[in-house]
């Protein structure tokens, strides 16, 4: 034979030997001997290691492994009897059982989703392979100890990066906001002539599809974006319009004009749920003649995407890219005219943002892409904490409060020979069954409400039932749960003095009932807080809702996809719906006061200030005549668009930008704008949100034109149904091969408020869960309590006790406590809605009369619960307590 | 009685057995699997398949021969008996009932490309 160099690992042989079945261990021996070296051969004698454990591992099997061992043994024996004496427990009190068991599962369920959805959250942009290498470039402005970040840079950095930093392997720009087609269009085949209105377009150069790894389904990366007008298509949209051919090579149209056809170059797998940056359809910047792709150094307008070197330094790049901008670009920005380039040397740098903080954004990078919220993963953390932590203390006071039942036990374990430890695992391993089958019953109510969580957080989330850490966890937490919320009872009931529970001396323990009340506090505390955070978040929500806009949000509906139709047809189109009955205002426009709309921002100044400083930064509108009108918007001073002044070089602008143009009398003073283009104010429009209510009113600079993609109406109608009818068949007769497409104003702008809707309803769910776990835990302490005070009653009513007077007294305590803890949770409810809402405008005001009713629900609902056990208790015949002797 | 239907697993491993002929013990089972179906598995879970599907009376085994990788020890070749044979036939035979039912095969419309 010959002499082998490497051998199994010995520790691993010896394990299977002593667990396997005698009669098995030859032949098992010998397959993995032989599986050992044929590992060797063909990989590594490291792989061959691992893979031996992993055989040996797969081996513990009910069939291969002995029995003898085991049996007879006193442990187990013992074990199978705490197992039976638990389960006894659990039947003899059954509803005492369940409330115990069904609190424990409400919570674990609770805090499963709630680490489901914190898993999702941090799990953003983490799955490429060159992880470490992968960025987002952005703007880095410091000055006086605070630092800005935003993402937009200038087109032509692109070739200045590649040819003068060698750290940097790719560069992408993007188009990710309304510019050119990005965003929606109407798109068909070439050979159909149905225009369908499609989302999730942008630009990109060819390099981002191998900077984020794009997962290519048809076509390569290096190709696929490597042609003018070539265009990359999610999976889910090649089957869409391309189920029954090859989609490369075939061409779309979008918005119906022949000049914007672009042909599929690649099919790419849909981007995954997890990656902040989203899209169906990469449309390429390479070879572009005009629009997204061409702007030069004047304008900001693209997101970079850049891969690194392997081993580059991320922050030796940044001083790179600072030193090529001092060389490269700062001439390019004074030839186009850019003004404060001094201040620009000082406090201007770059900043790389790793691809995986990108969606959480810690950077606080400002950018036009959906954020989670850092803030929110961390108060769901602490909620599902929070929430496991009062199921844990239910439970502990359910055990001891209980103890009275199991104190002869104990005494008499003592007895025949139980020693303390004994006792503590008997505990301890009845509180780890009570936790493992409360966590089945969690796994089942998780599964249940996870579409009605999906829909509330607005994800869609799923079971990782197969995950291979999944089970592991989960008996990880069933062992440490039940360990750590066994512990006090355990060594509680424990302790207990055999002689004295024996004769009965020793009483229900009095000095629980401080640890006791001290956990009831707790309990209603977090919940007050948390009916405090949903009242606060509903009633914000409400404030923006009802706040005075500056526009008219109920009354307009927006028809869409107009930007297939020209301008004629647009104006015939415009006329013809004017005709339909309780339609006032109609306007064709690009701009709408909520999220979703086009942004042109330019810098703005007097003329006569024009190169005294950096100007300011507004909002520039192109609209008609109608559009005030349409939106119910109003002038303070000057005239509307008409006739006369329907010019280009007239604007209007909001009240905000007269004062950050600090005129007396704003109408007719002159503007300039930073590509020297002169406007005459000829009014003021009253300020109105066209941002976040939650921010201020930006400036807005209002220059008449016409617009291409959303028909605006204001319409006064009692039955609107009747109205979108008519409307709908005005389009049908103007445009068949599009769909009627509308929007209500007003629900694009509850849209807007997403995140806030969605945490009052997390709030409210969380709160009502709080209330329940809180109210299960009174209700089985009072139910005992009662039952306690069962003979004192009786002997009361004896004596003459009212029945309310003795509800009172046994109420009182419970209400006490109450109490205690509505006062410790006002202030600290305060103080965390104060930090929660920051320091945003609208703010709604935290006044006593929400935290009044906060606490009076709390109070309301613990008496309720606390009277169901202690009414029965005053109106049971004294008798029935006084007779069982 | 013991349950007398055939798994997916347990199908293709009485198969493999069948296609092994003399060299059908675990180890080799497992590898064959493995290259055949580009799936992983362990030695263990054919072992205990294997063993299921002797209990079940469709194989059965003897100690076969010691050779010197496997360090001198024997194995458990595995042979397929009457009753594993007449399993597989009623499976096929199932599917291929199935298949005929499926209007799309049956016009030979249907295409796997």
């Amino acid at each position: 034979m010959k002499k082998r160099r490497h051998i199994p690992p010995p520790l691993a042989e010896r394990l299977l030997q002593r667990v396997l079945r005698d009669d098995l261990a030859e032949e098992v021996l010998g397959d993995l001997e032989e599986k050992f070296y044929a590992t060797v051969e063909q990989k590594s004698a490291r792989k061959a290691k691992l893979n031996y454990w992993y055989q040996v591992v797969n081996y513990l099997r009910p069939f291969a492994i002995r029995k003898s061992r085991l049996k007879n043994s006193n442990t187990q024996a013992m074990l199978q009897h705490y197992i039976k004496i638990s389960w006894r427990s659990v039947s003899r009190q059954k509803a005492f059982s369940s409330i115990k068991i069904g609190g424990f599962a409400m919570g674990i369920a609770a805090c499963l989703l709630i680490a489901l959805f914190v898993r999702h959250e941090l799990s953003y942009d983490t799955f490429y392979q060159d992880q470490g290498a992968i960025y987002r470039m952005t703007n880095q402005w410091k000055e006086g100890g605070e630092v800005g970040r935003w993402t937009n840079l200038q087109g032509p950095l692109k070739t200045v990066i590649e040819e003068n930093v060698p750290e940097v392997d790719l560069v992408a720009r993007t188009v990710l906001w309304s510019w050119g087609n990005a965003g929606s269009n109407l798109v068909r085949k070439t050979e159909s002539n149905f225009n369908i209105d499609e989302d999730g377009f942008f630009y990109a150069d060819p390099e981002l599809l191998s900077i984020l790894e794009i997962k290519m389904v048809h076509g390569t990366r290096e190709d696929a974006l490597a042609e003018p007008n070539r265009m990359v298509i999610s999976q889910t949209i090649a089957d869409k319009y391309f189920s029954d051919e090859n989609p490369v090579g075939q061409q779309m149209v979008l918005n119906d004009n022949p000049e914007d056809t672009y042909t599929v170059g690649g099919v790419m797998e849909d981007f995954p749920l997890n990656s902040h940056l989203q899209g169906d359809f990469i449309l390429t910047l390479f070879g572009r003649k005009s629009g997204p792709g061409t702007s030069g150094w004047c304008c900001t307008n693209y997101v970079f995407y850049t891969k690194l070197k392997p081993g580059a330094d991320p922050g030796a790049t940044e001083q790179k890219l600072l030193q090529v901008r001092d060389t490269y670009v700062m001439d390019q920005l004074r030839t186009a005219g850019k003004a404060g380039l001094n201040e620009m040397q000082e406090h201007h740098s770059y900043y790389l943002q790793p691809i995986a903080d990108v969606y959480l954004n810690s950077a606080e990078v400002n950018d036009n892409s959906q954020h989670g919220s850092l803030d929110l993963v961390w108060i769901f953390g602490a909620i599902a904490g929070i929430i496991l932590l009062l199921a844990c203390v239910n439970f502990v006071n359910l055990s001891t409060a209980r103890s009275i039942q199991r104190a002869k036990e104990v005494g008499l374990r003592k007895v025949v020979g139980s020693v303390r430890s004994d006792l503590i695992v008997q505990y301890l391993s009845e509180s780890v069954v009570f936790c493992t089958i409360a966590i089945f019953l969690a796994l089942i109510m998780a599964t249940i409400a996870l579409p009605f969580f999906n829909s509330l957080a607005g994800k869609s989330l799923d079971m990782p039932w197969f995950e291979w850490w999944f089970a592991p966890s989960l008996l990880a937490l069933a062992l440490t749960i039940g360990i750590l919320s066994g512990l006090y009872p355990a060594i509680y009931l424990s302790k207990f003095n055999p002689s004295e529970v024996l004769r009965g001396v020793k009483g229900a323990g009095k000095n629980t009932s401080f640890m006791r009340s001290g956990m009831v506090v707790f309990q209603f505390a977090v919940t007050v807080i948390l009916i405090i955070s949903a009242i606060v978040c509903q009633e914000q929500f409400r404030l923006i809702m009802n706040k005075s806009l500056g526009y008219d949000k109920e009354q307009v509906i927006n028809i869409l996809g107009l930007n297939t139709l020209d301008s004629a047809k647009k104006v015939a189109l415009k006329n013809e719906i004017l005709s339909v009955p309780d339609v006032s205002f109609a306007t064709v426009s690009d701009f709408l006061p909520v999220d979703g709309g086009a942004t042109h921002n330019r810098n703005y100044w007097l003329a006569e200030e024009r190169l005294l400083n950096n100007g300011f930064e507004a909002a520039r509108w192109t609209v008609d005549e109608d559009y005030l009108d349409a939106f119910g918007m109003t002038l303070v001073e000057g005239q509307n668009f008409s006739g006369m002044t329907s010019d280009r070089f007239n604007i209007i602008i909001n009240e905000s930008m007269a004062k950050q143009l600090a005129l007396q009398e704003p109408v007719g003073a002159e503007v300039i704008d930073m590509f020297d283009e002169k406007y005459k104010v000829i009014g003021v429009v009253k300020d109105f949100y066209f941002e976040s209510v939650l921010g201020t009113v930006e400036p807005l600079a209002m220059v008449y034109g016409t617009g291409d993609e959303v028909l605006s109406l204001s319409v006064r109608s009692a039955d609107i149904k009747n109205t979108l009818t008519a409307l709908s068949a005005v389009w049908e007769g103007f445009v068949p091969n599009q769909s009627f497409k509308f929007a209500f104003l007003n629900q694009r702008f509850e849209q807007m408020y997403g995140a806030l809707t969605r945490a009052r309803t997390l709030f409210m769910t969380f709160a009502v869960l709080s209330i329940v776990i809180a109210c299960l835990g009174l209700f089985a302490l009072s139910a005992y309590m009662v039952e306690r005070r069962g003979k004192e009653v009786g002997i009361r009513k004896i004596l003459g006790a009212s029945v309310s007077g003795i509800a009172a007294l046994l109420a009182f305590d419970f209400m006490q406590l109450v109490l205690v803890a509505v006062f410790l949770a006002i202030p600290i409810g305060w103080l965390l809605m104060d930090a929660f809402l920051g320091d945003i405008n609208n703010r709604v005001e935290l006044s006593w009369g929400l935290f009044a009713i906060a606490g009076l629900s709390a109070i309301v609902i613990a008496l309720a619960t606390i009277s169901i056990e202690t009414l029965k208790a005053a109106l049971t015949n004294p008798v029935e307590k006084l007779r069982s002797e | 009685m013991k349950e007398t239907k055939l798994g997916e697993f347990e199908e293709v491993l009485l198969l493999l057995v069948g296609i092994l002929g003399e060299e059908a013990y675990s180890f080799k089972v497992a590898e064959e699997f493995e290259s055949q179906t580009k799936r992983e598995v362990s030695i263990g879970a054919v072992h205990s398949t294997l063993n299921r599907l002797e209990e079940k009376g469709f194989l059965e085994s003897e100690m076969g021969q010691a050779t010197a990788e496997r360090g001198g020890r024997r194995k458990r070749i595995y042979t397929i008996t009457a009753s594993g044979q007449r399993a597989l036939e009623t499976s096929r035979d199932f599917r291929v009932s199935l298949w005929s039912q499926f209007p799309a095969f049956a016009t030979g419309k249907v295409n796997f490309g």
